[in-house]
């Protein structure tokens, strides 16, 4: 072998190793899934507290990797039962509100509109409310909630 | 040269004004001990690229500095190879940088006008056994920890001032989480860029000087 076609073979191989770790290194940026999510049900208020008819605007706390969470949601008492609404709106993820003039969740960011059934009736978002599990025992309202 | 290098070189003129850098002889008669200074450079180069990477995992706070280590170790993908590549190329690095310095010293190529070329070698090693010692407080582990508390701890045997020379080291006087801030800035910030300013001096006179004679 020459000295040429042997500084050539190194160079070479030298350069396939490089390519080697800077594909490894693309694979360490992209970020790997931390943890599988999983269905938790936290208390939220006793059953007794809930109203006849109408919308209720529950706070609640819980634990997620011993940081203490607060969290909120509307529970809607109608004809079906309870329903609990998450109160994100499905357009840009605000806040919503219920007013209880206009029977009607409102958004406060573009003016989204929902009925009380957390349809929507005017406004950008593309889906109604999303409902979250819940769950009666024992007189005590239990929210899902995924951590 | 290749296509993309041709097209590039045609804008960006990079051949001409590097002709004498890519193109200059290298004595015929230099033997493999003139390869430690190319493979600390190397190693240098290899710090810094595997460096930018744990930077983006790694978590300079005393809650969860080591937690962070853990997971780029156990967790993130590669990370043992980034960290492992990060930490030994340190070790080889200061490994290269003695042994180019014994050969500087034996070829005698410290005298005018490479005397200046030796006083940036000198003050680059002290910069490099600096970063070395401030990487290693960052596992935030016991060794770590206990390593830097002896070694901050020298710094009172300095008459007068000592005890302020390591208090401004640690940030305080412990060793706490503002040691870490203050080493992880040190570390990835003020050393590396010293260090590559001091590098570019080096080898600007190294291509001026061309490369000293053997004995």
């Amino acid at each position: 072998m020459t000295r040429r076609a042997f500084l050539i073979g190194i160079i070479k191989s030298f350069s396939a190793l490089v390519v080697a770790v800077v594909l490894a290194a693309l694979w360490y940026v992209y970020p790997s899934v931390s943890k599988k999510r999983r269905l938790q049900y936290v208390f939220a208020i006793d059953e007794d507290e809930l109203p006849r008819r109408g919308v209720r605007k529950v706070e609640f706390k819980y634990a997620v990797d011993d940081n203490e969470v607060l969290n909120r949601a509307f529970l809607v008492v109608g004809e079906s039962g309870l329903v609990i609404f998450s109160p994100v709106c499905t357009h840009l993820g605000c806040y919503v509100n219920w007013d209880n003039n206009r029977k009607e969740f409102l958004c406060p960011c573009h003016g989204g509109r929902y009925d009380i059934s957390g349809r929507v009736i005017a406004g950008p978002p593309p889906k109604p409310l999303n409902r979250l599990p819940v769950k009666i025992e024992s007189g005590k309202v239990y929210i899902g909630v995924t951590v | 040269m290749g296509k993309v290098f041709d097209w590039l070189d045609y804008r960006f003129g990079l051949k001409k004004p590097h002709a004498r850098f890519l193109q200059r002889r290298v004595p015929s008669d230099l033997g493999y001990t003139y390869c430690f200074g190319g493979m600390a450079f190397a190693y240098f180069l290899m710090l810094a690229s595997s460096g930018l990477l744990l930077s983006l995992y790694y978590v300079p706070s005393e809650k969860e500095a080591f937690r962070s280590i853990v997971m780029i170790t156990n967790e993130v993908r590669m990370g043992w190879l980034i960290r492992g590549l990060h930490k030994w190329s340190a070790s080889l690095f200061i490994i290269s940088i003695i042994f180019h310095t014994m050969r500087v010293f034996v070829s005698k190529a410290y005298r005018p006008p490479r005397d200046l070329n030796w006083m940036i070698g000198a003050m680059t090693f002290v910069l490099v056994m600096f970063s070395g010692f401030t990487g290693y407080l960052l596992p935030w582990d016991q060794k770590a920890y206990w390593a830097t508390e002896v070694g901050t701890a020298m710094a009172t045997n300095v008459p007068f001032i000592g005890v302020d020379i390591m208090n401004a080291f640690r940030g305080g006087p412990e060793v706490s989480g503002a040691t870490i801030v203050r080493f992880y800035s040190l570390h990835i910030l003020y050393l590396p860029l010293s260090i590559s300013a001091l590098l570019w001096a080096h080898f600007h006179m190294v291509k001026r000087q061309g490369i000293s004679r053997n004995l």
